[in-house]
């Protein structure tokens, strides 16, 4: 049996189809799913760039990437946050490419050392509630008001194969480490509390559902998501600015290192991180860029968006080696 | 061992292909096997149990393991009840349309794996037909009422009863209708007569039954996967998600405590196959023949629930089908599609994202398939032309897989070759194309194997041995000779497998990637979608799927195949 897939595979597609594909698109990894990813595939065909996105669950798409790590499949990953990245820069996934759009960039979304994960966007992961459903003073201050009992049943918790959750968890435990790193039994039986009080769903539509009909009201969700979520179930949202700051965190672009590709890969980073682009995606999603001339170019809502929650102070770096270990835990001890 | 040798020195082709089988047996028989060992007790090179005590501590471990023994005990009793019933009504006792209800008894042997669970999610499912009807009655009743335990034993009950269908009206058909005449004379009534005469006749095949649905059942991946709901596991879903959370050492050692669980029972079948020959009858047996019942009400009772378990068995596929010709907006909002369309199924053959996962699951297939078929000839040919110690070790190597579950298979087949292996020249299998086709094949040789093996012994040694004295080499013999009889039995198992392979869901949940998802894949994950036009896809796909089935199994039954080893 040989192992010579791609021709294999062309052989079998033709003979089963009578045609294949010529030349190939470059494959992106990306967690902007739905109209998001729809859009930059429309956009980035306009700009004349041949892709073919995957998207899926941000962490889905970090294991896969490791999985896949001796037999790369995609080109181009981006929008992954912080941590994953740093994980899969030190695993060698990454070949070195400074963006066009790298200079202008603050310090922190740059990758001064090794030039290969640069920052665009910053996301705030926050606390938003159904205000048709819920008062102001009903409202929880903070992320861990969420298990007093008056809010059993009303939030959901995604699965932690998405970027959001576990970066809500992660936000959630640093609050109870010690001096070592490590997470308290305090902060574990938090935990317990928090899974036991809220919805636990797998799947977006069954965090839909929840919402659809009435259980939950308040959404934890990426800044962008809380809008776009909102509008599809009908009601509307308002952002708490939670008690002990909102984590945050910033997406990257990379190129995998073993693209067979490496021209339309780079083409491709330094068209998706423009500021042009940047800010055409901060109209159409209102997404908030961290490169300062896409800033300038966003919308108004855009620019005040920037500035509209307190940050909580997370030390992605360091927290980076443990985030495994501590998911592992509540998948099989706390969910 | 000469004997070997010298059949190699006469062919050298033979010899070329040995080689060849062995060194695919050594990669992916043995090295994965190889692996989920070493992965579960010494995951650093030095022996260890920290899986097994991690997996202990677990919770949610604890509640997959207990999940998936409360679902198996539960389904053992129900899956029995609900197959022995349909035998009685079909077999035994006199109910009016039988050709209907042994048409609509029938349809667990189509209407299998993901693709089932699928139907049922779509009709008892949060948003499912029945379910906006039963809240039309009692407003009350939560969207969420057909999940966990409930959910996947009632669907086991309806889903599981294909081996009664099979093998138990056989068995009832043996039974000596003397000796139900002498009983009644004596003054039974038909229920007794049924549990005191016909039971213990059929008592062994019920057994081998109850074992088949026992590791069916230990074994459930899609139908708890679609129909579990929130926080509820089997221990195959677990295993999938500690290989998700990067627990390999977990995940091996759990994949060890199912395959020890499915050999425990497979041991036992085989035992009970062994005394059930045994059973016999008188000389003369009078064939069976259906009784009345004589009191009016329990006669329109039995009547009524054969009745509704047909409608229970039929009601999914109806509405499957149905909504597969309704437009996708109907599916949500309707009982009953007003208008029929063949929009999903031009979707299906001619956009590109919905074709991709059936062209995969056929191309995947097809290569399994064909890869397995010539090992399988050239192990069962060797062993039935060269006897010994090394071909019988080659064949018992390739019949290995039919004792180990799916997930261990997988599993095994991850860790080998997450990385590059020196086996495969140095290539990494995992996130290739080809390795969830090689797990196909892995699974799908031991039946090939058994197939091919009945009919190589119902080959007339004569013809061979003519051959060979008028002077026909071995490749000549086999390709004049031999094949041209066990083609046709090449063609139904290949037909038996792919069907198989088409609904596939516990090897490629853990294998697929982005390049080959295959049509299980697809539909469970159009099984979790609100989309409408998702769901309208996913119709299209279980009707192909069923006709696929159907096709196949008629194909098989036709050239009695279908019951396969059990009719003798």
């Amino acid at each position: 049996m040989t192992i010579d897939r791609r021709a294999a595979a062309l052989a079998l597609a033709a003979a089963i189809a009578g045609g294949a594909a010529t030349a190939e698109p470059i494959t992106v990894y990306s967690p902007q799913g739905e109209e998001r990813g729809i859009w930059i595939g429309e956009k980035a065909k306009e700009a004349g760039h041949d892709i073919q996105i995957l998207t899926a669950g941000g962490s889905e798409l970090f294991d896969r990437l490791l999985a896949e790590r001796a037999n790369p499949q995609a080109d181009v990953v981006v929008g992954l946050i912080d941590a994953s990245m740093a994980t899969l820069k030190s695993e060698g996934l990454f070949a070195a490419y400074v963006p066009s759009w790298a200079e202008g960039l603050d310090a922190i979304y740059r990758d001064d050392a090794d030039g290969m994960v640069h920052k665009f966007w910053q996301t705030p992961i926050v606390l938003a509630y159904n205000a048709d459903a819920m008062s102001a003073e009903e409202a929880p201050d903070g992320w861990l008001d969420l298990i007093d009992p008056q809010y059993a049943g009303k939030y959901v918790i995604g699965s932690t194969a998405w970027q959001t959750t576990k970066s809500y968890l992660v936000g959630l435990l640093v609050r109870f480490m010690d001096e070592n790193g490590e997470i308290t039994d305090e902060g574990w039986d938090f935990m317990q509390t928090f899974y036991d009080n809220g919805i636990v769903v797998d799947s977006g539509d069954a965090k839909t559902a929840a919402f659809v009909n009435g259980e939950a009201v308040i959404d934890l969700n990426w800044f962008g998501g809380v809008g776009t979520f909102a509008e599809a179930v009908g009601y509307t949202p308002v952002m708490v600015d939670t008690e002990g700051g909102t984590p945050v965190i910033s997406e990257g672009i990379a190129i995998l290192a073993g693209t067979d590709q490496p021209e339309a890969a780079q083409a491709f980073v330094d068209w998706f991180g423009s500021p042009e682009f940047m800010a055409a995606y901060a109209e159409e999603f209102g997404q908030v860029p961290v490169h300062p001339e896409a800033i300038a170019m966003s919308p108004e809502s855009v620019q005040a968006n920037a500035t509209l929650l307190t940050p909580q102070s997370i030390d992605w770096d360091a927290v980076a080696p443990s985030i495994d270990r501590w998911i592992q835990r509540i998948e099989l001890e706390i969910k | 061992m000469n004997a070997l040798l010298a059949d190699f020195r006469r062919s050298p082709v033979q010899a070329a292909l040995f080689v060849v089988v062995v060194w695919l047996a050594v990669s992916f028989i043995y090295g994965p096997i190889w692996s989920v060992l070493k992965f579960a007790f010494a995951p650093d090179g030095t022996p260890s149990f920290a899986a097994l005590s991690e997996l202990a501590a677990s919770r949610r471990v604890q509640a997959a393991i207990w999940n998936t023994l409360a679902v198996t005990a539960l389904s053992v009793v129900t899956v029995n009840l609900v197959g022995l019933f349909q035998v009685a009504v079909l077999e035994y006792l006199r109910v009016p349309g039988r050709g209907f209800l042994r048409l609509a008894y029938s349809t667990p042997l189509i209407f299998v794996s993901v693709a089932a669970a699928t139907g049922y999610g779509f009709v008892y499912g949060e948003t499912g037909a029945l379910t906006r009807m039963l809240q039309a009655v009692w407003p009350d009743l939560p969207n969420d009422w057909f999940s966990g335990t409930f959910a996947v034993v009632f669907a086991h009950s309806f889903l599981l009863t294909s081996f009664h269908f099979l093998f138990l009206r056989a068995a009832i058909r043996r039974v000596d209708y003397a000796t139900v005449e002498a009983a009644r004379s004596l003054g039974a009534g038909n229920l007794r007569a049924f549990v005191q005469v016909v039971l213990p006749v059929l008592l062994p095949t019920i057994f081998a039954t109850t074992l088949l649905v026992t590791y069916k059942s230990l074994g459930s991946f899609a139908v708890p996967a679609v129909l579990g709901g929130r926080r509820f596991d089997m221990v195959s879903e677990l295993i999938l998600t500690l290989n998700a959370l990067r627990r390999p050492d977990m995940a091996a050692m759990l994949s060890i405590g199912l395959g020890a669980a499915v050999i425990l029972c497979i041991l036992a079948m085989q035992y009970v196959e062994r005394r059930g020959s045994f059973v016999g009858g008188s000389k003369t047996p009078v064939p069976i023949e259906r009784v009345r019942i004589a009191h009016p009400v329990t006669r329109s009772a039995v009547t009524a629930l054969a009745y509704l378990v047909a409608a229970v068995q039929l009601v999914p596929i109806v509405l499957v089908v149905l909504f597969s010709f309704a437009p996708a907006k109907s599916i949500g909002t309707e009982v009953l599609p007003t208008v029929l369309t063949l929009k999903n199924y031009a979707t299906v053959f001619s956009q590109d994202t919905a074709f991709v996962p059936l062209r995969n699951s056929i191309v995947m297939g097809v290569s399994a398939i064909a890869g397995g078929i010539v090992i399988s000839l050239f192990v069962v040919s060797l062993a039935q032309r060269v006897r010994g110690p090394v071909s019988n070790a080659l064949d018992l190597t390739f019949m290995i897989p039919w004792i180990l579950p799916a997930p261990f298979i997988a599993i095994g087949l991850i860790l080998a070759y997450d990385q590059p292996n020196p086996l495969v020249f140095g290539e990494t299998l995992l996130g290739s194309y080809w390795i969830l086709p090689i797990g196909y094949a892995v699974g799908a040789i031991p039946m090939m194997i058994r197939f091919l093996r009945a009919s190589f012994l119902s080959l007339d040694p004569a013809l061979g041995e003519a051959a060979q004295s008028l002077g026909a080499p071995a490749h000549y013999r086999f390709a004049r000779i031999t094949l041209p009889i066990v083609a046709p039995v090449i063609v139904l198992i290949s037909g038996m497998t792919l069907n198989g392979l088409m609904s596939e869901y516990s090897m490629s949940a853990f294998l697929f990637n982005v390049n080959n998802k295959p049509l299980s894949i697809a539909l469970f994950e159009g099984a979790r979608s609100a989309n409408p036009e998702q769901a309208a896809i996913n119709m299209v796909y279980i009707v192909l799927i069923m006709a696929f089935s159907l096709v196949t199994i008629t194909l098989a039954d036709r050239y009695g195949l279908g019951s396969g080893q059990e009719k003798r």
